[in-house]
């Protein structure tokens, strides 16, 4: 369907006003899916200038897509918010405002997974001298990683993706979904330092030639194993964003690590004390992968899942959005806290299965943890 | 920008904080999620009573309409702003003030939303709820539900919005604070309460909202019943109530509604059927059994084919989700929709029901036939594509015609959505000259100023100065 169909598939209903995370915080239509898609279709007919207000009314988007399972017309909005940013990240007037110069500049290191693992050496010690000030915190970072994630074969079992901030960042949560696949005798292969480019498309930006590196990067036929929701979601979706039949067949490679734990995790030993744990829904696996439900399968042998009740609203993490629009961010986590402040008491393990969601939650000071994470620690204390 | 409108807009700014003049944003506001468009001035979105009196004040002083406006779901217009009013939205004043369980009632902002007020008392502890259930629930407020008084599937048994509505705190149109009803379950005096609920926004703005608040049900059954023929459906609605029972709910679906609402939520719905009764009964478990029996004894009777019965909350929830997403789901079959909520006698349904078929079929649309069975309130949505030349009219033709077939069958013009500026001119099919002059001289009771949401649901608005008295032979 073309831009234009797809904006017509919105009757105005409103039934997406709830699920949205930045109408929640402000209460305003501008800040809603009905009203963005509403811009989204005068900015597209040209019968309005964009301007920074617009650019504001767009770029406040988290791109959750909360919307979409709330919307019964089947409204694509990923698609349409997407195709939107790539006209303000290219239009002179708002370029700017929509992907700022410091921004391109890290965007672009992404890629040199070297200058990554350098940089974030770099900000992990910054954090620990209180450099970095408080409103740009990302959260806990480690100054020592351990080494890069190994192969165990040249023909493996499964690929094992590690991007490239995660990589740097939470290189433990790539660890243990190693031990776990070994420990079900499966082999597995490493996508190296490869960049899945989703926060370029989020910003608006090319990222095509990241897809294909990607691609290039984890050959043959062996299911993919993704442990960032984020990732994975943009992973599915090279078959759109490069339109072959190559990456079609690719995107059907790709799993989130959970579709593929669920069906095997019950041969793993049980632990010996079971422990509460929070499960927190990353966006694109619940709304976009709608693979939250694999999580829950994971986790429930090894600990007790205590449900968070917001209809998984967005946390406000959004990959690079809590830099972007620090207050909205802010704001929009203080509700998830919030919400698992009603169910689980202070200090409880909340699961996440999305870096960038870890993160943002862990600089708010909750005990977040990969559900991979979580299943390997428990590995330890049963052997 | 004039002097005058400057002044205005100065003058609104020193009592409220948040004022949009965004042309890109104010557009936004000129429809609900209705097809009618209209033309807003500015809009404010209050945090506070005070702000809001504010505002209308100084709409007052200037002369200026104004329009309250919630999430925005109406389907009829009614917060469809025209000739450029002030738009008062007060989806930021949503908090639920204070909630008293032992006598159910709690007091809630206006921008609270439906559903989220039966949630709160949900995470507070209460086995209660607020009964009023519209489609929109998720998203629509409980000031939209005081305007409109709405109903929902669940007011078959527990009543629409009215009843479940005891005080109200009001803005009037020259900015003065009045409560009307109170937490009393029988104030004395006359039941203003009683007038404003149902106003439309035409009487002022409620800025507290006391809402009863109703147990929850210990047993739920819910049941969908599939037919061969709309006909045996419609027969059984009128089975089921005559056998004297009045179930939780009543609902029922034709075949283009179940194709549309399966495709979104994949509930197994018969896509064969011709349509489906989705029946839920509550009250003590020996009870609900007995009920449920009956129920299915009866489908039967009038041949349903099979009789379905949730087994859990999942299957409960997916079934209900179905239901109250149909208005939405139409897109996949049309991009355009356009309905009325007649309300029929239920004797009649089966042959009102034929008759919106037949008259459908002449203008070569489509509808689909979705509605609250049990008290005969219709909703049929013509689906549309509005780029298609010619088009509107004919669905307006065969709208106009669908609104008179049901009221020279003892109908009414609206159950549910309000009259707003869609069916205003249909009032005159059901009142007289005189009867819309005794509306008219409430409304001037309430609102001598004209300012609030003007130009809807009186077809011709007189001026208060006109209306000495209310014309002998009014009814109202």
């Amino acid at each position: 369907m073309s831009i234009d169909e797809d904006l017509n598939t919105c009757v105005g209903c409103g039934l997406c006003l709830p699920h949205c995370p930045t109408f929640r915080i402000s209460g305003e239509e501008a800040l809603s899916p009905r009203g963005r898609i509403a811009i989204m279709r005068s900015v597209e007919s040209g019968s309005i200038a964009v301007d920074d207000d617009v650019a504001h009314f767009l770029n406040t988007c988290i791109q959750c897509r909360g919307c979409e399972p709330a919307c019964p017309s089947g409204v694509p909005y990923g698609r349409l918010i997407e195709h939107t940013k790539q006209r303000l990240a290219t239009d002179p007037r708002v370029a700017n405002s929509t992907v700022p110069r410091w921004l391109r500049l890290g965007l672009g290191v992404l890629p040199r997974h070297r200058l990554v693992l350098v940089g974030s050496r770099v900000l992990a010690v910054a954090r620990r001298m209180h450099l970095v000030p408080r409103r740009l915190d990302p959260g806990p970072i480690p100054v020592r990683n351990g080494p890069a994630l190994r192969a165990t074969s040249t023909t493996p079992d499964v690929w094992i993706f590690t991007g490239c901030v995660m990589d740097a960042w939470q290189r433990r949560t790539h660890r243990s979904t190693a031990r776990i696949v070994s420990s079900l005798g499966a082999s597995f292969g490493v996508s190296g330092g490869a960049c899945c480019g989703a926060l370029h498309t989020h910003a608006g930006l090319d990222s095509r030639d990241l897809a294909h590196r990607t691609m290039r990067s984890m050959p043959g036929n062996a299911p993919i194993l993704v442990n960032s929701a984020g990732c994975g979601a943009a992973l599915k979706d090279y078959g759109h964003l490069l339109d072959s039949d190559e990456a079609r067949a690719f995107s059907t490679r790709v799993l989130d690590v959970h579709e593929w734990l669920a069906p095997r995790v019950h041969v793993l030993p049980r632990p010996t004390r079971r422990d509460q744990v929070v499960v927190q829904d990353p966006c694109h696996l619940r709304h976009v992968q709608r693979a939250h439900g694999a999580v829950r399968e994971c986790l429930a042998p090894f600990v007790d899942l205590i449900e968070i009740a917001d209809d998984g609203l967005c946390c406000g993490a959004g990959g690079a959005y809590a830099l972007l629009q620090p207050t909205m961010a802010r704001e929009a986590r203080s509700h998830k806290v919030a919400a698992i402040e009603a169910v689980a008491g202070r200090g409880t393990v909340v699961a996440s299965a999305n870096p960038g969601c870890l993160q943002h939650l862990m600089a708010a000071g909750l005990d977040v943890r990969h559900p991979v994470d979580i299943i390997a620690a428990t590995l330890d204390s049963s052997t | 920008m004039t002097r005058r409108a400057d002044d205005f807009h100065a003058e609104l700014a020193r009592g409220v904080a948040d004022i949009h003049r965004n042309p890109v944003e104010v557009a936004l506001f000129d429809h609900d999620a209705s097809t009618i468009s209209g033309r807003a001035g500015v809009v404010v979105y209050p945090t506070s009573a005070d702000e809001v009196i504010h505002v209308v004040r100084t709409c007052h002083r200037h002369d200026r309409p104004f329009v309250a406006r919630g999430a925005g779901t109406g389907l009829a217009g009614g917060a469809t702003p025209l000739d450029g009013a002030v738009v008062i939205c007060l989806t930021k004043m949503n908090r639920v003030l204070s909630v008293d369980p032992i006598n159910r009632f709690a007091w809630v902002e206006p921008g609270v939303l439906n559903l989220d007020l039966s949630r709160q008392m949900t995470a507070l502890g209460h086995d209660l709820h607020f009964a009023p259930d519209p489609s929109s629930q998720q998203s629509c407020t409980v000031g939209g539900n005081v305007a409109n008084n709405s109903g929902g599937p669940h007011c078959l048994a527990d009543g629409v919005t009215s009843a479940h509505v005891l005080g109200l705190e009001v803005v009037l149109s020259d900015g003065q604070v009045v409560v009307l009803g109170g937490e009393e379950p029988e104030p004395d005096g006359f039941d203003l309460r009683g007038a404003f609920v149902g106003s439309e926004g035409m009487f002022g703005i409620a800025t507290k909202v006391c809402v009863r608040l109703t147990q929850n049900p210990p047993t739920v059954r819910t049941m969908l019943l599939d037919f061969t023929s709309v006909r045996d459906g419609a027969d059984t609605v009128s089975a089921i109530i005559a056998s004297g029972m009045v179930p939780a709910a009543l609902e029922m679906m034709d075949a283009l509604c179940i194709k549309a609402v399966e495709e979104y939520v994949h509930a197994g719905l018969p896509l064969d059927a011709a349509a489906v009764l989705l029946v839920e009964v509550t009250g003590l478990v020996s009870d609900v059994t007995a009920q449920a029996e009956r129920v299915a004894e009866i489908g039967r009777r009038l041949h349903a084919r099979t009789v379905r019965v949730a087994r859990d909350e999942a299957e409960r929830a997916l079934l209900w989700k179905g239901r109250k997403s149909a208005f939405g789901a139409v897109a996949r079959i049309k991009p355009n929709y356009y309905l009325h909520d007649t309300v029929v006698p239920r004797r009649h349904l089966p042959d009102v029901l034929d008759e919106i078929y037949r008259i459908v079929d002449r203008h070569e649309l489509l509808v689909l036939n979705v509605f609250h069975a049990g008290d005969g309130n219709l909703h049929p949505l013509l689906v549309f594509d509005k780029r298609e030349p010619g088009i509107l009219e004919r669905v307006h033709a065969a709208g106009e015609e669908i609104v008179k077939a049901s009221v020279a069958a003892g109908g009414v013009l609206s159950g549910e959505h309000g009259i707003g500026l869609e069916k205003r001119d249909y009032m005159s099919l059901m009142f007289s000259e005189i009867d819309l002059a005794a509306q008219a001289a409430v409304r001037c009771a309430f609102d001598p100023s004209g300012l609030a949401n003007p130009f809807k649901v009186l077809p011709s608005p007189a001026s208060c100065g006109d209306i000495q008295h209310v014309p002998e032979g009014a009814w109202i």
